[in-house]
């Protein structure tokens, strides 16, 4: 099976220095990145599926990871790339010139020229938390398309079994490869994933799996193709006018209230709740 | 019943301060891409060094108070180290990490020193006692590796470096600690060349594990009719399972585990006493055959160079995520109000970080890990040079090796006496809950405390350093390194913001220069008894010369570079502590080097002096 990978790369949530505003623009000087945790666990999805769990060093497939961005966002590719895709395509962009319209019509263009049997991506970016670009994908590519899977058998190259993360359970769902799948974190569990290589006895570690040494050296040496954005996509206008960023308000002090029936009576006049 | 133990990392690292020690200052750029680091670039180092640190927030952090907690069993005569040390073993050497400065030749990725200093670092740092196993098998390892003859070295060093198989050094005996040269542990010939071992050794760490199918224990051990003495010493190797030739498992070797140490900390680290043939039965062959019999002390040196400075690294490694640790706590505790509303009662509490007190011990901690990883890196950099030079300029070659082996002494020292200290201070900062195990702070103070004893305690490295160092080299590597110091001196002594620092720098060298004088003075005209009373002190005030040095160093950097970045950008802030620490402990630790030199003028010898019977009447 061949997998294409879209990631994107997200300001690290966990480190100090956050994003700032500054005059209605998105202040970026000083981000530490990170590869978007959704988009990590569809690369760990890919994996499983294209190898046999028991032997992972010995590919049973092809995965291609692509991402959009100025050349330093290489480093998110190579990190995918250390942790076993195969080889990776960077759409070169201003990151402040994408949106998800512009991001899924590239892509489409990407598919026909790579021909992939399944697009595995996050269900979103952790930044934008925007939620669009499996979905517009699949649109554009005429495919069907399961989103928010927590689960993923795999029996035979036709088809996949997914089981959807909808409200109050696990929708399972069978769709026809070619296909856009986006993924949700439970997807990393130990057995979520049930790639035909696997056998069924095989449990793998919770999470992402590490990148080794080995590895890692040997990131350098896979493939890394730059693409041109307008080689792509013949219009790059955005859709989406940014017109301004402000930080959410800071949060104002609460109060201490002396008795419950203060509380009743708070929640129940100002709050209008109860 | 214990309370069950949650399994939650407390591990915290400074990559950015890596990264600055490796690119900005010791500049390793210059020598990735080139041979013999031709596999390695920027983005590998820093990919390598974020992929470890990611690994042990995950494995071996966690199960650092689970090891405490647990320590190690021994049943059935055999070790069960603690819950999760297996699993973590296995990814250790899956992933690689421990194997990062081997050569290819034998499986490793053949890195930098530097890089595999700070790669020591943050498995150290997460978890001190489980990263002693996968250390000392990497040193017994690289012992066979240099002295060891061509099958010994296809059958062990693979195997050891892959984590096949563990290993240990087997020195200390009930009766020779220190004085190594008493060992008692006897070797008799065989008819087939091998030799049967019989004798105890104690404080043997990592002395048995289950994380491994087989130890390989290096066993320091008299043949019979040596002399007396560190001459009549020979290395053997002694497997716990005899192998075949081609690594296979045969019979046990007759290596009992007697007892385990109950200990201060570093409680998943099983320290334990080996006894050696209870049963005559225990076999060992020479390191290097035949012909290298009675020149054990010279091989084992090679593997106790490579841990003591393991060790001094374990030092600062503790107490960096020590000091980390009571910086977030610092940054969060709320406690009293700001001295300048001191009458007010109703002034808001603020953060104790705010207090000058809690101020004054952040930074004293963060200048000495600073100062105490730039020291490390520094002697790894040298290491680097070394392979970088060797038969190419040997010029340069000797240079590097006499400025690594007089630093060997301080980075085990200073590392470990200061990394102590560090946690000390990082409980003081926390106050009282630094006391409690609720927070991770007294276990660092209590796992870091032996670091001043094992491999060779501090005084042994002050000796080292005194007897040996100084005048190695007819005290050439001791010329250039005070020499190194003085160009800096000259360079910078105008600097417009740390000049004066710089001049306080240049009183320090001269005063460390003046002491070595005496020292010498010492030793020629017979007061020998002085050295050993000098020797720690003197070790203290070349390590203090020489952290400050590289904190100056290093801050001359950060200046230049932060006039270069915007004032919002976080590394303007990263390199104002840069300058900020150097600043201190010149300020503050520097001006006592001059102090001690002339207390070592002094040639007090109270100590000496007073009668057994007056230290105490009871």
């Amino acid at each position: 099976m061949k997998i294409l990978v879209p990631l994107k790369r997200v300001a690290d949530p966990d480190n100090a220095n956050k994003v700032k505003v500054n005059g209605g623009k998105l202040e970026t000087t000083g981000l530490e990145w990170k590869p978007n945790p959704f988009d990590e666990y569809a690369v760990e999805t890919a994996l499983r599926l294209t190898e046999n769990g028991t032997n992972p060093k010995a590919r049973q497939g092809e995965v291609v990871v692509v991402t959009f961005g100025p050349k330093d966002t290489e480093t998110t590719l190579r990190a995918a790339l250390a942790t076993g895709a195969d080889r990776a395509i960077r759409v070169d962009a201003a990151d402040d010139a994408l949106d998800g319209d512009l991001v899924a019509r590239a892509l489409k263009a990407l598919v026909e020229k790579e021909k992939p049997d399944l697009v595995l991506l996050g269900k979103q970016a952790v930044d934008g938390d925007s939620n669009q670009v499996g979905q517009l994908l699949a649109e554009y590519l005429g495919w069907p398309q399961a989103t928010f899977a927590g689960s993923i058998q795999s029996e035979d190259d036709k088809s996949l079994v997914v089981g959807r993360e909808v409200d109050g359970g696990t929708l399972k769902v069978r769709v026809t490869l070619p296909a856009v799948v986006s993924v949700d974190l439970r997807i990393v569990a130990p057995n979520s994933v049930r790639g035909k290589h696997t056998p069924p006895t095989h449990a793998y570690a919770d999470g992402v799996r590490f990148a080794a040494l080995m590895a890692i050296m040997a990131a350098k040496k896979k493939p890394l193709a730059e693409v041109k954005l307008a080689d792509l996509a013949s219009d790059t206008a955005l859709k989406i006018k940014y017109t301004g960023f402000e930080l959410p308000p800071a949060r104002k002090a609460g109060i201490k209230v002396k008795a419950v029936s203060e509380l009743v009576d708070k929640l129940k006049n100002e709050a209008k709740v109860v | 019943m214990t309370k069950p133990v949650q399994a939650i990392n407390r591990y915290k690292a400074d990559l950015r301060e890596m990264f600055f020690l490796l690119f900005e200052q010791f500049r390793v750029n210059e020598v990735l891409g080139k041979a013999p680091y031709e596999a390695w670039g920027e983005e590998e180092v820093k990919t390598t060094l974020q992929e470890v640190y990611r690994w042990v927030r995950e494995v071996t952090g966690p199960l650092n108070v689970v090891g405490d907690t647990h320590g190690c069993k021994l049943e059935g005569g055999r070790v069960i180290t603690p819950p999760g040390f297996k699993d973590a073993w296995k990814q250790l050497y899956e992933a690689g990490w421990n194997s990062i400065g081997v050569s290819p030749d034998y499986g490793g990725a053949g890195s930098p020193a530097a890089v595999q200093a700070l790669v020591l670092e943050l498995l150290a740092g997460s978890n001190a006692a489980f990263a002693m196993y996968p250390g000392l098998a990497h040193g017994a390892a690289e012992v066979i590796q240099h002295f060891g003859t061509p099958e010994q070295k296809k059958l062990y060093c693979e195997r050891m470096y892959s984590g096949k198989w563990g290993g240990t050094m087997c020195l200390t005996e009930p009766h020779a600690g220190t004085d190594v040269g008493s060992a008692k542990t006897t070797a008799k010939k065989n008819a087939d060349g091998s030799y049967t071992i019989t004798g105890t050794k104690i404080f043997i760490s990592g002395g048995d594990h289950d994380l491994a199918e087989n130890v390989i224990h290096l066993v320091l051990a008299r043949v019979d009719g040596a002399p007396a003495g560190t001459k009549g010493l020979t290395l053997f190797i002694v497997p716990r399972v005899r192998t075949s030739e081609d690594g296979t498992l045969g019979q046990t070797n007759d290596v009992a585990v007697g007892a385990l140490e109950h200990k201060m900390g570093i409680n998943g680290s099983a320290t334990c006493v080996l006894v050696f043939g209870e049963n005559e039965k225990c076999v060992g062959w020479p390191v290097g055959g035949e012909e290298k019999i009675n020149q054990g002390m010279a091989q084992m040196f090679k593997m106790m160079n490579t841990a003591r400075i393991a060790v001094g690294v374990q030092g600062f490694a503790v107490a960096s995520t020590a000091y980390l640790n009571a910086l977030e706590y610092a940054r969060e505790r709320k406690q009293g109000s700001s001295i300048t509303h001191w009458k007010d009662a109703t002034a808001p509490r603020v953060p104790i970080m705010q207090h000058a007190d809690v101020r004054r011990m952040l930074l004293d901690m963060k200048a000495r890990v600073e100062g105490l990883r730039a020291l490390a890196v520094k002697l790894a950099f040298h290491q680097d040079q070394v392979r970088v030079h060797s038969g190419k300029d040997e010029a340069q070659v000797a240079y590097h090796q006499g400025q690594v082996d007089l630093l060997v002494p301080l980075v085990k020292s200073y590392g470990s006496d200061q990394g102590f200290r560090v946690c000390e201070t990082a409980i003081q900062t926390y106050g009282g809950a630094g006391y409690t195990r609720d927070y991770p702070v007294e276990q660092y103070c209590r796992d870091a405390k032996i670091f001043s004893i094992y491999e060779g305690t501090n005084h042994i490295q002050a000796m080292d350093l005194v007897g040996r160092k100084l005048g190695q080299a007819g005290g050439a590597n001791l010329q250039s390194f005070l020499g190194d110091v003085a160009k800096f001196v000259a360079a910078h002594s105008g600097h417009a913001t740390l000049g004066p620092a710089v001049k306080a720098l240049g009183a320090a060298q001269e005063a460390v220069g003046g002491s070595a004088m005496r020292l010498l003075m010492w030793f020629q005209s017979g007061q020998l008894a002085l050295v050993p009373l000098a020797a720690n002190r003197f070790l203290e005030m070349m390590s203090e010369l020489t952290v400050a040095w590289l904190l100056l160093q290093g801050a001359v950097i950060a200046e230049e570079a932060r006039a270069k970045v915007d004032a919002a950008h976080p590394d303007h802030a990263f390199y104002t502590g840069k300058v900020q620490a150097a600043l201190y402990f010149t300020r503050n630790v520097l001006p006592g080097v001059t102090h001690k030199a002339e207390l070592m003028g002094a040639e007090d010898k109270t100590a000496i002096d007073i009668p057994d019977a007056a230290f105490a009447t009871v």
